[in-house]
C-alpha cells in the first residue's frame, strides 16, 4: 500500500519543456490514453450499433489539466467515465500511472481497478454519494484518516476545507441527507478536495453553483493541478473552462463512424 | 421356589430373545458412556412412561441372586414403587429389600440414595426424557449430529438463557451432565443435588427409556460433570433447617404438610435413609412429635409419578 | 472507506473464497452450471438475477448448505487453504458457525425464535469456546448496540421485534464471532423501504469496518449498487456478464443484463 500513497508526493517534475529528459518526461506522466473507442449495442433495440468515439489518444502529465470540448453527444462523459474505469471501452488502452509503472485500467483485473480508484484516480461530479448517516465533517476527514493522517490534523483540515466552501459550521454534525443540492455538491467538493487523487477527474462539479463558490472551487483545482496533480475535465462553462484549462481536447475529430 | 400362578410367564416376563437384545444395548452403552443406545423397547404390563424402561433393563439383568430395591421420589413405600417390587419378586424370584447397603440393584424413579452406592451394585434409572438437546431442537437427525460432533453450544445457550432471565440456572432437575467429557447426557429427573453422587460413582449406572427406546450407562468410575459457567459453577439446593425427623444436614429434603392448618416440615426425602438414622438414635426437632401424631408411619407419598 | 478495508493492488495477496466450475444440478435440472470467481478480503460480491436464475442455489453451494455436482470451492482462512467439501462434516459444520456467516431472507431461518436477543448472539460465542457468561453478555450488549438495537432488549425474543430489528439481530448474531466470509440472501427482502436503507447503511459499514468479505445474494439491482464491489449477473444458471458494479449497471454488454437495467430505475 506505501508505494500508492508516494506517488502523492513524489515532487512535480517540469514537464513538456525543450530540453527535459525523456526519463523525467516519462516520470511526469501520469494517464496514457491509446486508441480508445467506444460502441454501444443495444441488444434488445435489435442488436443496434451506436458509434460513440474512436482513436482517441492522450497523454497527461502531472500538473496538467486538459479539458474534453466537443459538442454535446462528442462523447465527452463517455471518454471521462471510460478514464475512470465506468464504461469499458470497445478498443484501446487506458494506462494509469501506479507508483512506478503504468497500469492498464481496461485489461487489469476488477479489484484492481478499485484500488486504483482508491489510490490515484478521484472522480469529481456534483452529486454526492456517501453513507447516509455519517457526519459532514467525518465525510470530509474519511480521505485523511484512510491514509493515516491522526485525526486532530485530519479534523482541522477538514474544517478548514467546509469552512472555504462556506458550509455553515451548524451542519458540520449533520449527515448530508437533509441538506439542499447546493450544500451537499459543496461537500462532496471538500471530501474531493481536502486531499486531492493524483489524477482527478471531473464531471461538471461547478454546474448549478452560484459564483462565489463556482470561484472557489476553480481555486481548488488550480491549487490541486499546482501541487501536481492531472486533471482531466468536462466543463459546461466557459469562464471556469477558460480559468481551468491548461490545454483543450476536442473531441469532434474523434467522432467514430457511424 | 417357582409358584405355578407364575409359570406362565418366562423368567423375569421378558422372553429370552428380548432380554438379549437389551443386554446387548446395555453393553453398547457401557462401552459408549452416556451416548442413547436405541433399543427395541417390548411391551410391559403397565404403561409406558410409567418405567417401563426402566423395568426392561432391570428384567435383562436381574437373576434369582439378586436383591432388589426399587424407589420412587426417594421412597420404597409409593404405590407404584412397591408395585414394581413386588412385579419382580413374582416374576424373577429375587429377594427384595429396603436397605440401600443391601441391594444388589435398585431401579429409581427421580433420585439417587443418600447412602453412598459401592462397588458391585447397579442402579437403574427410569427416564422419561432421554435427549437433553430436545427442547432446544426438535428435529432427530440434528440432535444426532450434534451429540456426534460433539456440538453442545446450545445447551449453554440454555443455561445463559436461565442466568438471563432468573439470575441463576433455574434448572433444578434432570440437570444435564457432561459424561466422560463427551457425550451430554439428562441425568433423568433427579434433583441436581444428586448430580455429584453420578461423578467417579463405584456402581454401575443404567438408564432405560421405554417411550423413547433408549437405553444409556455410566460405567463405574466415569467422570460426570454438570454443565455451567466459570462465573456461574454448579451449586446444589441447601436448605436453612436439618431434617425435622432425623436431624442430618446432609440429604435432600421433601415439604411435608402436616396438618390442615398450615404446619409444615422438612424431612429426608430418602426415608430407608431416615430411618436408619432415627434407628441410630438421631432425632430432628419434630420426631416427637411426629411419632405421637404417628406421621412416621403413616407417611403418604406426595403425588403420583 | 477505512485503509484496512483497502484491497492491496498486488494480485499476490490470495483470495479468501475460490470457486472453480462450480456446478450444481437436479437431476437433468442445471440449478448452476461452471461458475468461476475469485473474492478477496474486504470485498463485496453481488449475484444478481430473477427468480430461478440459479443466484440461490449458488449461495447455498457457497455457503456449504448443498453440495455440488461438480467443481471446487476453496477456502483460505489464515494462510491455510482448503477444498470446502473435502472437509469432513464436522469441521465444516464448526466452520459455519465461526469463520462462516449467513445472513437469511427471513429471520426466522436465522434466528431462534425461542431464546432471547442476547442468547441469539451468544450462542455463536459459545460454539467458539466461550463459558464466561459475564464476558457473552458483555459481547452481546456491545453487539446489540452495532446494529442499533437498545441494550434494554437484551432479554427480549425475537418475536417481540419488528422485522428490521430481527434482521439487524441476524446480522449481530453472525458477526460476532468475527467470521471472515458473509453469505446473505436478500438480506433486505420483505422490509419497508426506509426499514432496508437503515439496515444497508448498517451492513455497509460493519462489512466495511471489519474487512469481511461478502457475497449479497439480491434480485434488487439498488441494494446491488449501494453495498458491493463487484457484480456476477445470473440467468438460466449460468453467468452471462460480471464485472465491476458500477461497470455492469452503467454500462451493460450482455442483452439480459441490458434488459436486465432498463427494467428498474438504479
Amino acid at each position: 500500500m506505501m508505494d500508492l500513497m508516494d506517488a502523492r508526493h513524489t515532487p512535480v517534475i517540469a514537464h513538456g519543456q525543450e530540453g527535459a529528459d525523456d526519463q523525467a518526461m516519462d516520470q511526469a506522466l501520469m494517464l496514457r490514453v491509446r486508441d480508445l473507442a467506444k460502441d454501444f449495442t443495444l441488444h434488445n433495440q435489435g442488436g443496434t450499433v451506436i458509434p460513440v468515439v474512436a482513436g482517441v489518444s492522450l497523454d497527461l502529465a502531472r500538473g496538467e489539466a486538459v479539458i474534453l470540448t466537443g459538442v454535446s453527444g462528442a462523447g465527452k462523459s463517455t471518454v471521462l467515465r471510460m478514464l475512470y474505469g465506468n464504461y469499458r471501452p470497445t478498443r484501446g488502452t487506458v494506462e494509469v500511472r501506479h507508483g512506478g509503472r503504468l497500469i492498464d485500467l481496461v485489461s487489469a483485473r476488477p479489484r484492481t481497478v478499485l484500488a486504483l480508484r482508491r489510490s490515484t484516480l478521484g472522480w469529481v461530479s456534483q452529486f454526492l454519494r456517501v453513507i447516509p448517516r455519517v457526519p459532514t465533517i467525518e465525510i470530509v476527514k474519511d480521505p485523511l484518516l484512510a491514509r493515516g493522517v491522526d485525526d486532530d490534523e485530519a479534523t482541522q483540515r477538514a474544517s478548514a476545507m467546509l469552512r472555504r466552501l462556506n458550509l455553515p459550521e451548524r451542519l458540520w454534525r449533520l449527515a448530508p441527507a437533509t441538506f439542499s443540492g447546493g450544500e451537499q455538491q459543496r461537500v462532496n467538493i471538500a471530501r474531493s478536495f481536502v486531499d486531492p487523487a493524483p489524477i482527478l477527474l471531473l464531471d461538471e462539479p461547478t454546474a448549478s453553483l452560484d459564483g462565489d463558490n463556482r470561484r472557489i472551487v476553480v481555486d481548488l483545482i488550480n491549487e490541486a493541478r499546482h501541487d501536481g496533480a492531472a486533471i482531466v475535465g468536462i466543463f459546461h462553462d466557459e469562464e471556469t473552462r477558460e480559468r481551468v484549462a491548461t490545454r483543450h481536447f476536442d473531441l469532434s475529430q474523434y467522432r467514430a463512424a457511424p | 421356589m417357582t409358584a405355578p400362578a407364575q409359570q406362565h410367564y418366562n423368567y423375569a416376563y421378558l422372553d429370552e430373545q428380548s432380554k438379549r437384545m437389551i443386554r446387548r444395548a446395555i453393553l453398547k452403552a457401557v462401552a459408549i458412556p452416556g451416548y442413547q443406545v436405541p433399543f427395541a423397547s417390548r411391551e410391559m404390563p403397565l404403561a409406558r412412561g410409567w418405567g417401563t424402561g426402566g423395568m426392561q433393563v432391570t428384567a435383562a439383568l436381574i437373576g434369582p441372586s439378586d436383591t432388589l430395591k426399587v424407589i420412587d421420589q426417594g421412597a420404597d413405600d409409593t404405590t407404584n414403587a412397591v408395585s414394581i417390587r413386588r412385579f419382580f419378586s413374582r416374576v424373577a424370584h429375587v429377594a427384595t429389600t429396603e436397605k440401600t447397603r443391601a441391594a444388589s440393584v435398585i431401579q429409581t424413579r427421580h433420585r439417587i440414595p443418600e447412602t453412598p452406592l459401592s462397588a458391585g451394585q447397579i442402579i437403574v434409572y427410569q427416564v422419561p426424557m432421554p435427549e437433553p438437546l430436545r427442547k432446544l431442537e426438535a428435529s432427530e437427525r440434528e440432535t444426532r449430529k450434534m451429540h456426534g460432533y460433539g456440538e453442545y453450544g446450545l445447551m449453554h445457550v440454555k443455561l445463559y438463557e436461565d442466568i438471563a432471565r432468573y439470575g441463576h440456572v433455574a434448572t433444578s432437575y434432570d440437570y444435564p451432565v457432561a459424561v466422560a467429557e463427551r457425550y451430554v447426557t439428562a441425568p433423568s429427573p433427579i434433583p441436581k443435588f444428586d448430580n455429584p453422587k453420578m461423578n467417579m460413582s463405584p456402581a454401575l449406572q443404567l438408564f432405560g427409556a421405554g417411550r423413547e427406546k433408549r437405553i444409556y450407562a455410566i460405567p463405574p468410575h466415569t467422570r460426570v460433570r454438570s454443565l455451567d459457567f466459570e462465573d456461574h459453577p454448579f451449586t446444589v439446593q441447601r436448605w436453612s433447617t436439618p431434617c425435622a425427623l432425623c436431624g442430618t444436614t446432609k440429604t435432600y429434603l421433601d415439604e411435608v404438610v402436616i396438618d390442615d392448618r398450615g404446619g409444615r416440615m422438612f424431612v429426608c426425602s430418602d426415608s430407608e435413609y431416615c430411618e436408619e438414622r432415627r434407628e441410630a438414635g438421631h432425632a430432628g426437632a419434630m420426631l416427637a412429635s411426629a411419632e405421637a401424631m404417628k406421621l412416621v408411619d403413616a407417611r403418604q407419598p406426595e403425588d403420583a409419578p | 472507506m477505512s485503509a484496512a478495508a483497502q484491497p492491496s493492488l498486488a494480485d499476490d495477496a490470495a483470495p479468501v473464497l475460490s470457486v472453480e466450475g462450480l456446478t450444481k444440478l437436479y437431476g437433468d435440472r442445471i440449478g448452476c452450471r461452471d461458475i468461476s470467481f475469485s473474492l478477496w478480503p474486504g470485498e463485496v460480491l453481488g449475484i444478481v438475477g430473477e427468480s430461478g436464475s440459479g443466484k440461490s442455489t449458488l449461495l447455498r453451494c457457497l455457503a456449504g448448505l448443498a453440495r455440488p455436482s461438480a467443481g471446487r470451492i476453496a477456502i483460505t482462512l489464515e494462510g491455510e487453504s482448503f477444498d470446502l467439501f473435502a472437509l469432513d462434516e464436522p469441521t465444516r459444520r464448526r466452520l459455519m458457525r465461526t469463520a462462516w456467516g449467513i445472513v437469511h431472507q427471513s429471520p426466522r431461518d436465522g434466528l431462534r425464535m425461542g431464546i432471547s436477543a442476547g442468547g441469539n448472539v451468544g450462542e455463536r460465542l459459545i460454539d467458539a469456546g466461550s463459558r464466561h457468561y459475564g464476558d457473552i453478555r458483555a459481547a452481546a450488549e456491545d453487539w446489540l448496540g452495532r446494529v442499533e438495537i437498545d441494550s434494554s432488549r437484551i432479554d427480549d425474543r425475537p418475536g417481540q421485534f419488528s422485522g428490521g430489528m430481527q434482521q439487524r439481530l441476524q446480522i449481530a448474531r453472525v458477526l460476532v464471532s468475527g467470521p471472515r466470509i458473509v453469505f446473505m440472501d436478500e438480506p433486505t427482502g420483505g422490509l419497508d423501504v426506509s426499514v432496508q436503507a437503515r439496515l444497508l447503511d448498517l451492513l455497509r459499514v460493519l462489512v466495511r469496518d471489519l474487512g469481511i468479505a461478502a457475497v449479497i445474494v439480491t434480485h434488487d439491482l439498488a441494494v446491488a449498487r449501494l453495498l458491493t464491489d463487484r457484480l456476477i449477473v445470473m440467468k438460466d444458471g449460468h453467468v452471462v456478464e460480471e464485472g465491476l458494479t458500477d461497470q455492469v449497471l452503467d454500462d451493460p454488454h450482455h442483452a439480459y443484463t441490458q434488459l436486465l437495467t432498463s427494467a428498474v430505475l438504479t
